[in-house]
């Protein structure tokens, strides 16, 4: 700390320099924060999903639908809280560009099986007392301006059908971009869109266990217990489940990946170019710091704590203006299927030691280099 | 008087590393570019080389997919028989296919992705183009065989020539592996429609693809179909249902590039000018003698100028060499519109390389424009005196 004033002299000594390798060190710690997020908000859902959910379907593919009456004998098995039908709409509210998801539940059983769905206790029963009743996650009320009482539409590519909602609550959860109705009233669509194919069916079962122990256990009853059926079954937990939907994405991620390390390589090369560029010319110097007996390894020390101090203000400043924008602007309102845009604390933490990383070994050949050499070779240098 | 680009070219040689480092950022960026960007071309252009010009696809109206839809087996005898559908000998160039969805784990992971399974009938193979078996044969009609596309058979487990796949309470053997010119049925399987029928319980089918004469037959025999009131069916061509499927997963990736590489230049054009700033600071006395030997402010600024778009052009060919490979790697991803994998090529294409090199001669200009300015608006006197 003897030489902190020191450092902290030679940053400043070419501001122009400094600024613009800081300003390079910002936007590109900026950019891997946000990336590192998009890949966090990726596999949320396999990683935050209720460990005492299990998610049952047609062990062929979601493509094909379960007869509704395995969920009494789903319900028999023991461990079993509660089950209820979970079953893809895929209604488009307006225009196909407005995509959110939407389900057919068990209104009764819903507050049970997902209690992070929060509304209050009004909102549940007008929920349940009407057949074409609808809630609507947080987000979806303020992106769309729906409100309780009002009717919408959606219009539905597997039914052909528009059908009509009434918004009977506003909740508040994990993913609050979703549309739940009732069960009952899908039946009715089926009935009446005459698709036989659909009829007494669901997509979905998704049940609660008493405990995450039970999850295997219960899983592996289910799908013996329907393993020679004309729908065989496949359960998993729900965090399973959503990795299923996570590995559809294929090999996005690991570009995702790629591109990480192409920004942080490139962020080693501006680095290195100009810490070479900041120690070159100072050679003249280090001969004279090693005439009046300073050590190789205190002069090396300096030119070290002075990238490091760079890259840490650049690291600092970029990361800190990524995660004070993704706070204070929730990106999930512009990104269809994310639920969520936050930085996670491993994300930053991560950015932060790459930095660290970068400032060290981009300092490392040059200053090697130029405090090796003798005072009198140091002294004649012409740069 | 214009100083020699020899000049630019044996300063550039003389700082190499520093030269290599400016370009090799400026090349990183071009070369993220062209991935993101080839990503997105490889899945349009896969999508869009699917459907045949002349080919007509009949879905039900209101379907967005195959996958969503149904014609009964009466539409179909119906519309076989329309005018305009070519006729091979007295047999209608028309079929009738099913499509289904089969959940595969990848090679080498427990998840994978629902893997699009299509029936077709003996008119599909003439209907569309470029079906090659590759190894094994094809399935016989009537029997409960596979032949899988080459590219999902190596992606994913179980699929290979001599596995067995499930489709409800039915085996299906797979007999053989196809091909059919990077069109997206490379992401299917395919096997017999009466078959498939049987096997889902299925009474209708999801799509029927009609072959016409030319343009104008396909444009009126559309609107006959989509117009009729009694059908509630939907004619398209099929080459505009296979291009509307690109938007959902490509323009997400275009809008990524963009965000990406505009963050990443922006990082490149400040190394950059970091580089040109020393560069001038370390030659103000020779630019002050080069002013002295009678070249003017405008030559200097050139120089400089020249001496970056130089560095920046080596940067987009080493980003060009970067990407090029990605051509020969395949990947895949899922298609949202099936809820299925789509298999598909990385495309660097001729005018993605065209982009990069303007994107990159920008970077350079912009990188080295102040640093220019300062070495041409530099005083002689005070030039030589530094």
């Amino acid at each position: 700390m003897r030489f902190a004033k020191l450092i902290l002299k030679n940053v400043l000594r070419n501001k122009l320099r400094t600024l613009l390798t800081v300003s390079s060190l910002v936007v590109s710690l900026f950019l891997i924060v946000t990336l590192g997020t998009i890949l966090t908000e990726f596999e949320r859902g396999s990683k935050e999903g209720n460990p005492s959910r299990l998610m049952t379907r047609h062990s062929v593919s979601l493509a094909f639908l379960l007869p509704i009456g395995d969920l009494q004998r789903i319900q028999a098995v023991q461990g079993v809280k509660a089950v209820m039908p979970f079953t893809w709409f895929g209604g488009i509210y307006k225009d196909e560009r407005n995509f959110f998801a939407n389900f057919a539940v068990d209104a009764k059983k819903m507050r049970e099986i997902y209690p992070e769905v929060k509304m209050t206790d009004a909102e549940w029963q007008a929920f349940a007392a009407d057949r074409q009743g609808a809630v609507v996650g947080k987000k979806l009320a303020v992106m769309y301006g729906f409100t309780p009482g009002q009717r919408i539409t959606l219009k539905s590519p597997i039914y052909n059908q528009d059908v009509e909602f009434i918004v009977r609550g506003i909740y508040s959860g994990n993913d609050e971009k979703t549309l739940f109705f009732h069960h009952e009233y899908l039946n009715e669509l089926v009935a009446s869109a005459g698709a036989d194919w659909a009829k007494d069916k669901a997509g979905i079962f998704a049940a609660l266990a008493n405990t995450p122990e039970d999850v295997p256990r219960i899983s592996q009853e289910i799908d013996a217990m329907f393993v020679n059926t004309d729908a065989p079954t496949k359960s998993e937990s729900e965090r399973e489940f959503a990795a299923s939907f996570e590995a559809m994405m294929g090999g996005v991620k690991k570009f995702l990946y790629g591109i990480m390390a192409a920004i942080t390589f490139s962020l080693l090369l501006v680095m290195g170019n100009t810490m070479a560029m900041t120690v070159r010319e100072r050679t003249k110097e280090v001969g004279t710091l090693k005439a009046i007996g300073f050590k190789r390894y205190t002069i090396a020390g300096l030119f070290l704590g002075e990238s490091i101090l760079v890259s840490v203000v650049g690291a600092a400043i970029g990361i800190g203006a990524a995660v004070l924008l993704y706070r204070s602007v929730d990106m999930s309102y512009y990104i269809p299927n994310f639920v969520s845009f936050k930085p996670e604390p491993e994300t930053v933490i991560a950015a932060f030691v790459l930095s660290l990383i970068v400032g060290i070994v981009s300092v490392g050949y040059s200053t090697y280099r130029v405090t090796g050499l003798t005072i009198a070779q140091a002294l004649r240098s012409t740069e | 008087m214009a100083l020699p680009i020899k000049y630019n070219l044996r300063n550039l040689v003389v700082r190499k590393g520093s030269t290599l480092a400016t370009a090799f950022t400026i090349g990183l960026t071009v070369a993220v570019f062209l991935m993101v960007m080839a990503l997105a071309r490889g899945i349009d252009l896969t999508l869009s080389s699917s459907g045949e010009p002349l080919n007509l696809i009949v879905v039900r109206e209101g379907s967005t997919a195959e996958l969503n839809s149904s014609v009964s087996r009466e539409q179909f005898n119906d519309l076989r028989y329309l005018d305009g559908v070519v006729k091979e000998g007295d047999q209608p160039l028309a079929t009738a296919e099913i499509i289904t969805l089969i959940y595969k784990p990848r090679k080498g992971m427990s998840q994978g992705s629902n893997v699009m399974v299509r029936g077709v009938g003996p008119m599909s193979f003439k209907l569309h183009s470029g079906f090659q078996v590759v190894q094994g044969r094809t399935f016989q009609a009537g029997l409960t065989e596979a032949v899988v596309s080459k590219r999902i058979s190596e992606r994913f487990q179980g699929l290979d020539v001599g596995d067995k796949f499930r489709i409800q309470t039915t085996d299906y053997t797979v007999v053989g592996l196809f091909e059919t010119g990077g069109k997206a049925f490379e992401s299917e399987i395919w096997v017999d429609v009466n078959s498939l029928a049987s096997t889902t319980n299925r009474e209708t089918f999801s799509s029927v693809l009609l072959r016409v004469n030319d343009a104008n037959a396909l444009s009126a025999l559309s609107k006959r179909i989509t117009d009729d009131p009694k059908l509630h069916l939907k004619a398209v061509s099929e080459r505009t249902f296979y291009e509307d499927q690109q938007g959902v997963a490509s323009g997400a990736l275009k809008v990524l590039a963009g965000f990406i590489t505009f963050i990443m230049a922006v990082g490149a054009g400040f190394a950059g000018m970091n580089t040109m700033y020393a560069a001038v600071a370390r030659r103000t006395k020779e630019i002050g003698t080069l002013r002295v030997l009678g070249f003017g402010r405008m030559s200097i600024l050139i120089a400089f100028l020249l001496e970056s778009m130089v560095v920046a052009l080596l940067g987009v060919v080493i980003g060009v060499l970067l990407a090029m490979p990605l051509n020969f790697v395949s990947t895949g991803t899922s298609n949202w519109t099936n809820f299925s994998e789509i298999a598909f090529n990385f495309k660097v294409t001729f005018d993605l390389i065209l982009i990069a090199f303007i994107f990159g001669a920008m970077i350079g200009f912009v990188g080295s424009l102040l640093p220019s300015i300062r070495a041409a608006r530099l005083r002689i006197v005070e030039a030589l005196r530094a």
